[in-house]
């Protein structure tokens, strides 16, 4: 047999010593970006596989990726074509994806019509002609596409079921045992995968989605079944740009992170006076909530945190959804920070993510990228709520559960996240979020306005720290031109403080921290 | 309709040359023309079907027909096959006839080079003509040939 070329990665079950070797399976890159780490290493070789969904939903692109990712002179691909979607549009469409390489097709890539096969003859014919193309051009993947429109027309015939199972039974075999991975594309509908021998048959089932949610698409692809490998299960997103499909596994990417070992240092949020209330400072991969309504310095608490992990030789990230990467910059400078040196410098990366129709997880890749790229240790969110908008209305509803999950893996991996969320202050109570997010963090910082001898002036107190003791005192504060500045505790006293109207309990000894109007 | 842009007549005229090559024709014939259109269809058929390449050819036709009106007599029978070609050279001149088959050949490979690319039309003519060279296939000129139709 020939020595197949090692275009694919994953991983060779090992053998254990004075035991017969398990069957190895080998698998075959998708050349589709994250569609792998779904497969769980790649797409078992010589499987039998169908491509199911409905029209437009990616089907064709998604075997046009596989093909020219494994095809080689050696051991080619065949691409049959059937009714619908005519060869030569196909090319002309597929051609735009920056996988499409021209120099393979005819060569390693070989597409051959069946169309005037199946309207004139029956499925005999059709798999005489499979078998005899393959036997000819020993493919190492073959794909038919629709494979829906060669069983169409024995369906509607008497005896025309058990017409179409014989011919997916011998076709299977026999692509199987030509050592061939086998694409069967088709426009099916779900219901139709209780009854329809095929999906019996096939080894892997990929089906995908196109859905119109208020005025967004979402498109998800889940793998029904797969024999022989452990996949992702679930939805998960993709998305079709100009590189073909790329798919954003439900996981991240984040299975194989590596837990944090050891013990954990506390890091500076580069506000002295916060780090004593917070016990020395913010425990290495915990996940901190800084909650308040519009104004009260959530984005400055934030910057400073990045700028002073900067100081300390941590590379950082801030996903902002608020406000573009220039204007956030230039604030940062009014309050002393120079975030432009480390940008420029590659240890500081701003991503600015609002195009409105993003999914939860293409979202979370952008940001994992900016991880990867920049070695990140401390990550910013400002803001959840912006977050949010930015997603896609359909995907809102997977908002939490998607954060949980990369908040989860990332602050395993020891990367310390801040995240800021915009509350409305109300005068009876004192939410944290309207998220009932607390359970994805570790620390909540809460900030808000207090009412105090006519003025609305700001407080903020440590609300909960899972890695140990912190101050429950409420400390008042400023914005200044160094940032967030915490008052040193004032001796006047107060009740009532989170109400946001709070009652002088003691005498007025202090002054104003700023000036009151006069005159 | 369109007429055959001088990039395509370049790389029809190359086509043209390289089958004459192969069969030993001394002189223009425009029998050469209709065997680059029919062994080019053969290619074709395999990936695009008898019906695809039939609807090509059948356009190729007309579009060269409305530039040359020798072509006028020629037919596509349903076999994905020409009739009709050997008259003419009793109607009209040798030069005209060789010109009647390079604008057909033209048109047939610039109307796949609109649907599919240049660069995968030649791919695919290369497959049947392998001693077509990128050079003498004429893609190397600039666009100013495109704007002179």
């Amino acid at each position: 047999m020939k020595k197949r070329p090692d275009a694919a990665k994953g991983t060779q079950p090992a053998q254990v010593p004075g035991q017969p070797a398990k069957a190895a399976i080998r698998k075959l890159p998708s050349g589709v970006r994250g569609l792998d780490e779904i497969l769980g290493g790649g797409i078992p070789e010589f499987s039998f596989n169908v491509i199911a969904g409905a029209p437009g939903s990616g089907k064709t692109t998604l075997a046009h990726q596989i093909v020219f990712a494994n095809a080689t002179s050696k051991r080619p691909a065949i691409y049959f074509t059937v009714l619908g979607e005519p060869a030569v549009k196909m090319l002309r469409y597929q051609q735009q994806f920056s996988f499409f390489d021209a120099t393979k097709v005819g060569g390693a890539i070989r597409f051959i019509n069946l169309a005037d096969l199946v309207m004139e003859k029956d499925l005999n014919a059709v798999l005489e002609e499979i078998i005899r193309q393959v036997t000819v051009l020993n493919p190492g993947v073959v794909v038919v596409d629709s494979f829906r429109t060669v069983v169409r027309k024995a369906i509607g015939r008497e005896g025309g079921e058990s017409e179409v199972a014989s011919f997916v039974q011998r076709m299977g075999q026999f692509l199987t045992s030509w050592q061939a991975t086998t694409f069967l594309v088709g426009e099916f509908v779900q219901e139709e995968m209780a009854n329809t021998p095929l999906f019996t048959v096939a080894d892997g089932l990929f089906w995908l989605w196109q859905v119109p949610e208020r005025n967004s698409v979402v498109r998800k692809m889940q793998l029904i079944k797969l024999r022989g490998q452990s996949s992702v299960p679930g939805l998960h997103t993709i998305r079709i740009t100009e590189d073909g499909l790329q798919a954003f596994s439900r996981t991240l990417g984040l299975l194989g992170a590596k837990p944090r070992a050891g013990e954990r240092r506390r890091l500076s949020m580069g506000i002295p006076e916060l780090d004593t209330m917070l016990g020395g400072g913010i425990l290495e991969g915990d996940s901190v909530l800084v909650a308040g309504p519009s104004g009260t310095g959530k984005s400055a608490l934030a910057t400073q945190f990045i700028a002073e992990g900067l100081r300390q030789g941590e590379p950082g990230i801030m996903a902002i959804f608020e406000e573009r990467p220039q204007g956030y910059t230039q604030r940062a400078g009014m309050l002393g920070l120079n975030l432009e040196a480390p940008q420029r410098e590659g240890t500081l990366e701003t991503l600015y993510l609002r195009p409105l129709d993003l999914s939860v997880d293409e979202t979370m890749r952008a940001i994992l990228d900016a991880i990867t790229r920049v070695g990140a240790k401390r990550l910013v969110i400002d803001s959840l709520v912006g977050f949010e908008m930015a997603l896609a209305p359909g995907f809102r509803a997977d908002f939490r559960e998607s954060l949980y999950r990369m908040i989860g893996a990332l602050t395993g991996a020891g990367v310390t996240v801040l995240s800021t969320v915009e509350v409305e202050d109300t005068f009876t109570a004192l939410s944290f979020s309207q998220y009932t997010i607390s359970f994805l963090t570790d620390d909540i910082i809460r900030m808000r306005y207090v009412e105090i001898d006519g003025q609305l002036r700001k407080v903020m107190v440590v609300i909960k720290m899972r890695g140990g003791n912190h101050s429950k005192d409420i400390r008042e504060y400023v914005i200044t031109d160094k940032g967030v500045v915490i008052i040193q505790p004032r001796k006047t006293d107060y009740n009532g403080l989170t109400t946001g109207i709070p009652q002088r309990s003691g005498q007025r000894e202090e002054a104003a921290p700023e000036p009151k109007a006069t005159g | 309709m369109s007429r055959a842009t001088p990039k395509m007549r370049e790389f029809a005229t190359h086509l043209i040359a390289c089958e004459m090559r192969e069969r030993g024709f001394a002189e223009t014939n425009v029998l050469a023309a209709f065997i680059v259109c029919e062994k080019f269809s053969l290619r074709l058929t395999v990936s695009f079907g008898k019906t695809g390449v039939r609807a090509l050819l059948l356009r190729s036709l007309a579009l060269a027909s409305a530039e040359t009106p020798g072509l006028g007599a020629v037919h596509l029978k349903a076999d994905g096959s020409f009739e009709g070609w050997e008259a003419l050279g009793a109607q009209v001149g040798p030069g005209e006839v060789a010109e009647d088959g390079l604008v057909l050949v033209a048109h047939l490979f610039g109307l796949l080079a609109a649907f599919i690319g240049e660069d995968l039309t030649v791919h695919l003519a290369r497959e049947v003509w392998p001693e077509l060279s990128l050079d003498d296939s004429g893609f190397s000129n600039t666009d100013e040939n495109e704007k002179a139709t």
